[in-house]
C-alpha cells in the first residue's frame, strides 16, 4: 500500500513538474524530460515490472495531454522503462558519470524510437516530424545534465521515506 | 527461480503493454481509442478550479524562488559591502589612535566627531513654508542651538545643508531654513574656491552675493558650504547656481542658487551633533 502512494505522489509531483512547471524552466523551447528520468531511476532501483507500468502511464498521461500520436510515447517510456530495468545489474546508479550516461542513452532511445514510428507512420494529418533537430539534441543534453540532480534528490527522499519507516 | 520467474512476468508484462501501446498507435482515429483518450483525459486532468489553483501556486513558487535567489545574490552583495566597511572602520581605530597620540604630543585642537541624530518633521507653518520647521526632537536627546541641519538627496546620494536649530524645547526643536530670508551663510563656489555668502529669500531659491566681478562664475556651478562657516562642515553641499545677475555693482555681482532640498518633500532630516556634547 505504501509503494501505490510513494508511486502515485511521485506520478503526482512529475506531471506537474513536466507539464506545469515547463514554462518557467525552459529556455528558448528546451526543457529536461524530468519523467524520463525518474523512469529510469526506477529502472535501476526497482526493477523491471513496476517501472513499465509507469512508464506506461506517464506516457499515456503525456499523450492524452500533447497533440502527438496517442499511444506512442506511453509504448516508448515502456520501452526505456523495460530496457533499464532490464540493466539494472550493470550499472552502478550511484556513480554520476553512469547516471548521465544511462539517461543519455535511455533519451537517445526514446527519441530515435519516436522518430522512427513517426517514419513508418503514414503521412497525413499525423504524419513525420523532424524530430532529430538541434532542439531535439539540447533537450536530449539538458535532461542528461539534470539526471544527477533528480537522481540525487530522489535518493534523498528514499533513504528519509526508509527511515521513517 | 524466484528471480527467472520475475523476469518471465516482467516480460510478460512489457510485451501487454507494448502491444496495447501500439494498438492505440494504430487505431487512434478510431472511436475506442478516443474513447479511451477522453477517459484518460477525464481521469488525469483537474477541474478548472483545481488547475487555476495548479497555474496559481507553480507562478508563485516560481516567483517565490527567483525572489529566494535574488535575496540570496543581495545578501552576498550585502555581506561583501559590510565586510569592506569593518575593515574601514578598523583602519579608522587604527587612525584615530595615532591620531589621538599625536594631537596629544603636539598640542592640537582636536577636530569635533559628529554623531547623526536622525529626526521627523513634526509641524510646519504654511504661510512660512521657506522660513522654518519644528522637528521631533530637543533637549531630552541633548539637542542644542546652531546644531547644523542637514538631510538627504537621493539624486546626488549625499547629506545636503537645510538649515540650523534655532530654538530648542524639551521634545522639540525649530529649525531655520537656509532659505529663511533672515538666514545668511558663508558659501563658495565649488572647485573654484570664490567665497561668497547665501541669503535667504523665503522661496526655492538663495541669492549669493558677494560674488567677485571678474570670477567666472555661471548657471550650473555648485555652491557648497565655505570653510568660514562656524555651523556647517566645509564642503557641504548647498545648492546649483540658476541664474548669474551682472549689473548689481561694479566690484560685485549677484546670482541666483535653487537649494538641493525640495521643500515640499522634506520629511526627515539628520541633525549633526557634535559627539562629545551629545549624549
Amino acid at each position: 500500500m505504501k509503494k501505490i502512494i510513494v508511486y502515485f505522489l511521485l506520478y503526482i509531483i512529475f506531471c506537474m513538474l513536466q507539464f506545469f512547471f515547463g514554462k518557467y524552466l525552459s529556455v528558448g523551447g528546451v526543457f529536461p524530460n524530468f519523467i524520463l528520468i525518474l523512469v529510469v531511476y526506477l529502472g535501476l532501483t526497482r526493477g523491471v515490472v513496476s517501472t513499465e507500468i509507469i512508464g506506461f502511464l506517464f506516457g499515456l498521461t503525456w499523450d492524452v495531454f500533447s497533440t502527438d500520436v496517442f499511444g506512442i510515447r506511453a509504448v516508448m517510456f515502456t520501452f526505456v522503462g523495460f530496457l533499464t530495468g532490464m540493466m539494472n545489474k550493470n550499472f552502478d546508479k550511484d556513480r554520476l558519470p553512469a547516471q548521465v550516461v544511462i539517461v543519455l542513452l535511455a533519451n537517445l532511445t526514446y527519441w530515435f524510437g519516436f522518430s522512427f514510428i513517426y517514419w513508418v507512420l503514414p503521412a497525413g494529418e499525423n504524419g513525420p516530424s523532424p524530430f532529430i533537430t538541434a532542439q531535439a539534441v539540447f533537450k536530449i543534453l539538458s535532461t542528461a545534465v539534470f539526471a544527477p540532480v533528480v537522481f540525487f534528490i530522489l535518493d534523498r527522499l528514499e533513504l528519509f521515506a526508509r527511515r521513517d519507516a | 527461480m524466484r528471480e527467472t520467474q520475475k523476469t518471465r512476468y516482467g516480460n510478460i508484462i512489457f510485451a501487454v503493454l507494448l502491444v496495447f501501446g501500439f494498438a492505440l498507435i494504430i487505431g487512434r482515429t478510431s472511436p475506442y481509442v478516443s474513447l479511451i483518450k477522453d477517459l484518460v483525459y477525464y481521469i488525469a486532468y483537474p477541474n478548472v478550479a483545481s488547475a487555476n489553483n495548479i497555474f496559481r501556486f507553480t507562478g508563485r513558487l516560481a516567483d517565490n524562488i527567483k525572489a529566494i535567489v535574488f535575496l540570496y545574490q543581495e545578501n552576498i552583495a550585502y555581506k561583501q559591502e559590510n565586510q569592506a566597511l569593518e575593515d574601514k572602520l578598523r583602519n579608522y581605530d587604527v587612525i584615530s589612535k595615532e591620531y589621538d597620540n599625536l594631537s596629544k604630543l603636539l598640542n592640537l585642537e582636536k577636530i569635533k566627531n559628529t554623531k547623526s541624530v536622525f529626526v521627523r518633521i513634526s509641524a510646519r507653518e504654511p504661510s512660512e513654508w521657506y522660513q522654518w520647521l519644528i522637528v521631533d526632537k530637543g533637549e531630552n536627546e541633548a539637542l542644542k542651538e546652531d546644531f547644523p541641519v542637514v538631510i538627504f538627496n537621493k539624486s546626488k546620494n549625499t547629506l545636503c545643508v537645510l538649515g540650523k536649530i534655532i530654538e530648542v524645547y524639551k521634545s522639540s526643536a525649530k529649525v531655520a531654513l537656509i532659505t529663511n530670508s533672515s538666514y545668511e551663510l558663508p558659501v563658495e563656489i565649488k572647485d573654484k574656491g570664490i567665497n561668497c555668502l547665501a541669503e535667504g529669500f523665503n522661496s526655492n531659491f538663495i541669492k549669493i552675493t558677494y560674488i567677485p566681478s571678474e570670477s567666472g562664475v555661471k548657471p550650473g556651478d555648485e555652491i557648497v558650504v565655505s570653510e568660514l562657516s562656524s555651523v556647517f562642515p566645509k564642503g557641504a553641499p548647498v545648492g546649483v547656481i540658476k541664474e548669474v545677475i551682472e549689473d548689481t555693482c561694479v566690484d560685485f555681482k549677484t546670482a541666483t542658487a535653487e537649494v538641493y532640498f525640495e521643500s515640499n518633500v522634506v520629511y526627515d532630516a539628520v541633525i549633526l551633533a557634535p559627539q562629545e556634547e551629545y549624549k
